[in-house]
């Protein structure tokens, strides 16, 4: 059977994971030119590599249509429902750091935690004639968060692909949930994280679909056991 | 639209509808998005069909009636009082079970009697299954958000905790988290010194001017969000609240009334004794409560086969009232699910406040419910 590993086709994170592959002994090769999206690993015939844009290696995983893939856990956490039953998080690979949060304008001085923040998305509607809202491009994340975990129902979220910080400043929406990996971003926009705000703490992940066909299968156990040993 | 998969008791479902001197009404199956994500809240979102128009409007299936139907009385501008069924298919992803299935039910708005009112849908709920379902024993519980609030009220707890108690009511994971948080001290910590030194001067207009000139420097806009005197009051109530804590005594009392769970015939009495040993004044809550309990005697309803769970709630900001279940005996599948939603019509735009009260019947349960042999409850 043919293994198909997708990595990230460009950046840092296509350097790191490459880096990490060869510390592990599977070193990747180009399959053509430079610019190829394919690639194999050296002396193992029977592995195929896929370099793939982040988001599209946690769509392909889910479906099970490659086998591995070197992702952020925000994206998996994000793109799959239920991710822990459809994947498995094999190593955690120590690069592409960044922690989802939840970030409110500083100068919300009464409001520190999500708790401060349930009361206000509480009285929002009363006040200001419509609800509490959120900018993110985490939809899934932010719902469990909110919800499921400090049972906060009355917000709404404003879609956001980018420049999400600013939001708030601009009036598109009151707070953002969104990654940082230094805080600068938020800090120079004038927002702060809760202090129980952080909603996930990501890294880039070797994560495998998890399908009938790998119980056993020795290359499976090859490559999980040979990343995990480095990291 | 002829169909055909309708649950065979369909026909008599709508006798009963026409006996009770309901209007139907129908609803599209498409309907805009907005209302629901914001009556209901974002997680909704994932629990029903969305799709959007080419202009970008964002649709979805019909996941309820009860919206449709109050929004369809305001753009009519149908005069109250009104009382509406409907019986149709409803669209919902769901974990388990079909994602489309019938619901039909009852919903009153406008009638000022609201004892009578919420008698009357509990009675023609129950009425409705006992006819529907022969022989099968049902249980209904029933809640009251109304009287927490007044309990909540009576206990003298600061505005701010009350709200967020009420907000709380009906998740009880929730309320037992806010409980134990309120019982410790909150202290109000991460000030710079200058706003401490404004806080404590209690000099409230320096304190919002210099909140107004921090927004305009930093590029927020003073009146599109949160507004400096908001900001102001809230942290002025933390500050004095930090130092109180939910005393031992009063959380002994929330928690004996979450936990009142007692047939309904005998819950104004527990309700008053309660109140009396508690040192609390619930007089017009309780006389309401009262007042439903006789009128559900007058309606015909047997008392006795109801129960009243002081905690049974909605935690969605338009349920005000009476909430209650119906299920067979032994079963934890809710055939009928109803309640008094006085604050929705206004939020989703009627110009005055409409009294509202309601049902919805989950046909696919109770065809379930048809398909086990009597006495032996579906699980």
């Amino acid at each position: 059977m043919t293994i198909t590993i997708a990595l990230p086709s460009k950046g840092r994170m296509k350097d790191d994971a490459s880096a990490i592959f060869e510390k592990a002994g599977l070193k990747i090769v180009a399959v053509g030119n430079e610019r190829s999206y394919r690639g194999r690993v050296e002396g193992l015939d029977n592995v195929e590599i896929a370099f793939l844009s982040a988001s599209e290696i946690s769509r392909e995983i889910g479906s099970g249509s490659i086998d591995f893939g070197v992702t952020g856990e925000d994206l998996i956490r994000e793109g799959l429902s239920e991710a822990d039953a459809r994947v498995e998080f094999c190593a955690r690979l120590g690069f592409g750091h960044a922690d989802v949060v939840v970030a409110v304008p500083e100068i919300w001085l009464d409001v520190d935690t999500m708790a401060d923040l349930g009361d206000v998305a509480a009285d929002f509607r009363a006040r200001h004639g419509r609800r509490l809202a959120i900018a993110t491009k985490y939809w899934r994340l932010t719902q469990q968060f909110f919800s499921a975990k400090h049972g906060i129902q009355l917000y709404r979220i404003v879609e956001s692909l980018g420049a999400t910080e600013g939001a708030p400043a601009s009036g598109s929406a009151d707070i953002i949930v969104d990654i940082t990996s230094t805080g600068s971003t938020l800090k120079a926009n004038h927002l702060k994280i809760l202090s129980d705000g952080v909603m996930l703490r990501s890294q880039a992940c070797l994560v495998r679909a998890r399908k009938a066909e790998h119980a056993g299968d020795p290359l499976v156990a090859k490559i999980i056991e040979a990343v995990s040993g480095v990291c | 639209m002829p169909l055909i998969n309708l649950p065979a008791f369909a026909a008599d479902l709508l006798a009963d509808f026409e006996r009770l001197g309901t209007l139907r009404v129908d609803t599209p199956v498409i309907q805009p998005a907005e209302p629901f994500l914001d009556m209901a809240g974002e997680d909704l979102r994932r629990r029903i069909f969305m799709t959007e128009s080419e202009t970008g409007k964002s649709l979805c299936l019909r996941p309820e009636f009860t919206i449709p139907v109050c929004l369809r009385h305001i753009e009519t501008a149908t005069g109250t009082p009104q009382r509406y069924s409907y019986l149709g298919e409803i669209f919902r992803q769901r974990r388990e079970g079909a994602n489309e299935f019938y619901q039909a039910g009852i919903e009153d708005l406008g009638e000022t009697d609201v004892a009578s009112a919420d008698a009357r849908a509990i009675g023609d709920a129950i009425a409705i299954l006992s006819a529907r379902l022969p022989g099968r024993k049902l249980n209904v519980t029933l809640g009251d958000q109304s009287v927490f609030e007044a309990v909540v009220a009576a206990c003298g707890l600061p505005a701010g905790w009350q709200k967020r108690l009420i907000h709380a009511f009906g998740n009880s994971a929730q309320i037992d988290a806010l409980l134990t948080r309120l019982s410790s001290p909150q202290p109000v910590t991460g000030l710079s010194v200058e706003i401490e030194a404004l806080l404590s001067s209690g000099d409230d207009a320096t304190l919002i001017a210099h909140l107004d000139e921090t927004m305009e420097a930093t590029g927020y806009s003073t009146n599109a969000s949160r507004s400096p005197k908001e900001i102001a009051e809230r942290l002025k109530e933390k500050r004095a609240l930090e130092k109180t804590a939910l005393d031992g005594r009063t959380l002994g009392v929330l928690r004996e009334f979450l936990s009142l769970n007692i047939p309904l015939a005998e819950a104004p009495a527990a309700l008053f004794a309660f109140a009396e040993k508690s040192g609390l004044t619930l007089d017009g809550a309780l006389s309401r409560f009262d007042a439903r309990v006789a009128a559900l005697g007058n309606a015909g309803v047997d008392a006795k086969a109801l129960t009243y769970r002081a905690a049974f709630g909605r935690p969605l900001d338009y349920y005000t009232g009476l909430v209650f279940e119906i299920v067979i005996e032994g079963s934890s599948a809710v055939l009928a699910g109803g309640g008094r939603f006085d604050r929705l019509m206004t939020l989703l735009g009627a110009k005055e406040r409409i009294p509202a009260v309601g049902f919805a019947l989950w046909l696919d349960r109770m065809e379930q419910a048809l398909a086990q042999p009597k006495g032996e409850a579906a699980q």
